[in-house]
């Protein structure tokens, strides 16, 4: 069975990624079962999707733990929410959309695991890049061929325009075509044996009267200790001495509290919470607040912290 | 507009109640909206939500809200709101809290719930004469599960490639029709108009409803930074009128002097693609403007 786990951030087109190679898949006559992780998955926040396909019929349900391909994007390998490594093993292949090379990333990562990385063209949108990344998974399992990749691509996004489908086709196909050096280089394996199952780490919570069993929350403002800056793909800063101090517009258009108001005046943004909407960057009226890309922000910030 | 400590934009508040880290998408018009109305509310509420979207804001063990939160299905939240106010009334009463631990209460649901199943128990709390605020964020479609229409929906919302056929239902006439104490309609993105109107709010009595159109990136389909501009275009193009109910009369509070067209509007989100795309349906644009003057032919 092969066991597949897309990585990406929600809005970026990574279930659809799921959804395109499992419906190839199941064109070359597999039994699949392809399901984005759903929950409170977010435009910008770390979400998953699982591809399974086998020949046999399909038991094992839920999410995958063991994955043979790990699909993701760089951003989301430092954020541990994402839980990207969780359950590889050495012949686990992790395929990145990463600006760097794979050399970079296998000294970086210092795995087992083959890795091997998919360039996104300067400036493609998010959603593209999660299509060349289901072009390229589909030839590195080797048993896709190109017509059913097309004729999958054509159910999932036909009724979406002949435009669309044609700008997603091309990349698909050329995400497929990158990968000709290493078709089937993921290796099927086997259902875990019921006796290597291990539970989750969830709580069992015995079953009590409602009044103790309850799920009440008894702190106020605990929404605080999520970290919602991790969704963040774009970083506003303010330029402060472009700052007219009108701090009525951010601070009031800002969805989440995130910018507050300094004694002096000025806004100050939470990017613990920050989730990178740019209402901010867009309302500023003298456009003191500009948008960088979070990579390069986190950059200077470790420079920063070097020098 | 009299009597207000709203005079001016800096006259907003400058401290923020409502806490960071829910999981409502980037840009959410109506998270920006319930932050703009909970910065004037203030933390003495007690919310009862309705299942929907804003549910999620307070998934266990987390919540951004300083006070009380109740979860109920979707059509009941009036019916919860009238539990707690009773509650709060007999506690009151028998002088278990004294009158300055007295709370507001708060419902708070989309529009799938205001405009739909939740209407027979909204109807029913104003015939009680319920004394609490009803906050309805509008994005016009059940926008968790994946923008399909509401009763809420504009025209043409929903999805494929003829939309949603029918015409947004008019909850401010159905809920002013049941002469509560107060009805208004308020977006974020004219944040001195609705502090003005929630503070009009707080000081009456009875049952008082907010309907905040709230623009939504992931259901509209636009850029999360637009998501303000969206609003104030809706607001110029007639779309979204700014007015409220008190006594039995219906005023406008921000009347677009030049109103721009709907066009503008429309064209800027892709939930409305098939208007212009592959061909423009002129008879549909020149359909939807017309009834947009229509209405403001009434108002002035």
């Amino acid at each position: 069975m092969f066991n597949i786990r897309f990585h990406g951030r929600g809005g970026q087109g990574i279930k659809t990624a799921g959804r395109l190679l499992g419906t190839a898949f199941f064109l070359e006559g597999y039994e699949v079962q392809d399901a984005p992780r759903y929950g409170a998955e977010r435009r910008g926040a770390p979400m998953s999707a699982y591809v399974r396909a086998d020949r046999k019929p399909i038991n094992a349900r839920g999410i995958i733990t063991h994955p043979d391909l790990v699909v993701v994007d760089d951003s989301l390998i430092p954020v541990p929410a994402a839980g990207v490594l969780a359950g590889i093993r050495p012949d686990t292949v992790l395929l990145i959309a990463s600006h760097e090379d794979d050399a970079v990333w296998r000294s970086r990562l210092n795995l087992k695991s083959p890795i091997l990385t998919i360039k996104p063209s300067e400036g493609a949108d998010p959603a593209s890049v999660s299509a060349a990344c289901a072009g390229a998974s589909a030839r590195l399992t080797g048993v896709i061929r190109k017509e059913n990749l097309i004729e999958a691509l054509e159910d999932e996004l036909g009724k979406l325009g002949p435009a669309l489908l044609k700008a997603n086709l091309d990349t698909v196909l050329q995400g497929f075509e990158s990968m000709s050096a290493h078709q089937g280089l993921v290796r099927q394996s086997e259902a875990i044996a019921l006796i290597d199952y291990q539970k989750p780490e969830w709580i069992n919570l015995p079953l009590e009267a409602s009044e103790l069993a309850s799920a009440t929350i008894q702190g106020a403002q605990t929404s605080v200790q999520v970290r919602t800056g991790l969704w963040r793909t774009q970083r506003p800063v303010v330029h402060y001495e472009d700052c007219h101090r009108c701090w009525w517009v951010c601070s009031s258009f800002c969805p989440d509290s995130a910018i507050s108001v300094n004694e002096e005046g000025f806004p100050v943004i939470d990017y613990e919470h920050c989730k990178g909407c740019m209402i901010c960057v867009a309302q500023c009226p003298s456009h003191a607040i500009v948008a960088i890309p979070e990579s390069e922000a986190q950059r200077l910030e470790r420079q920063g912290e070097q020098r | 507009m009299t009597d207000t400590r709203f005079a001016r934009m800096k006259d907003l508040p400058s401290t923020h109640w409502l806490g960071a880290g829910t999981p409502m998408c980037a840009g959410c018009g109506g998270l920006q909206a319930l932050h703009q109305i909970y910065d004037i509310l203030g933390n003495k509420t007690v919310f009862v939500n309705a299942a929907g979207c804003m549910t999620l804001l307070s998934i266990y063990p987390f919540t951004p809200f300083r006070g009380s939160w109740l979860y109920t299905a979707m059509g009941s939240a009036p019916a919860g709101a009238q539990g707690i106010r009773d509650a709060l009334d007999i506690l009151l009463e028998q002088k278990h809290i004294p009158p300055e631990e007295d709370l507001t209460t708060v419902v708070l649901s989309g529009d799938g719930s205001a405009y739909g199943m939740g209407v027979s128990a909204t109807s029913g709390a104003i015939d009680r004469g319920l004394d609490f605020l009803y906050i309805c964020y509008d994005n016009e479609g059940y926008g968790n599960t994946g923008q399909q229409f509401s009763a809420g929906a504009k025209t043409s919302t929903s999805k494929g490639p003829r939309g949603y056929p029918g015409y947004k239902k008019d909850l401010f006439a159905l809920w002013a029709a049941n002469k509560p104490a107060y009805v208004a309609t308020v977006i974020g993105a004219e944040p001195l108009d609705l502090a003005r109107k929630i503070e009009k709010a707080t000081q009456l009595k009875g049952s008082r409803l907010i309907i905040a159109l709230s623009p939504c990136p992931t259901g509209w389909d636009f850029d999360p930074k637009e998501s303000t501009e969206i609003g104030r275009l809706a607001v110029k193009t007639g779309v979204w009128p700014l007015k409220e109910y008190q006594d039995g009369r219906v005023s406008h509070t921000k009347i677009p002097k030049e109103r721009l067209p709907v066009e503008d509007y429309l064209k800027v989100q892709g939930r409305f693609a098939h208007l212009f795309e592959p061909v423009r349906n002129e008879a549909m644009l020149a359909e939807i403007q017309q009834r947009i003057d229509d209405y403001w032919a009434d108002v002035v």
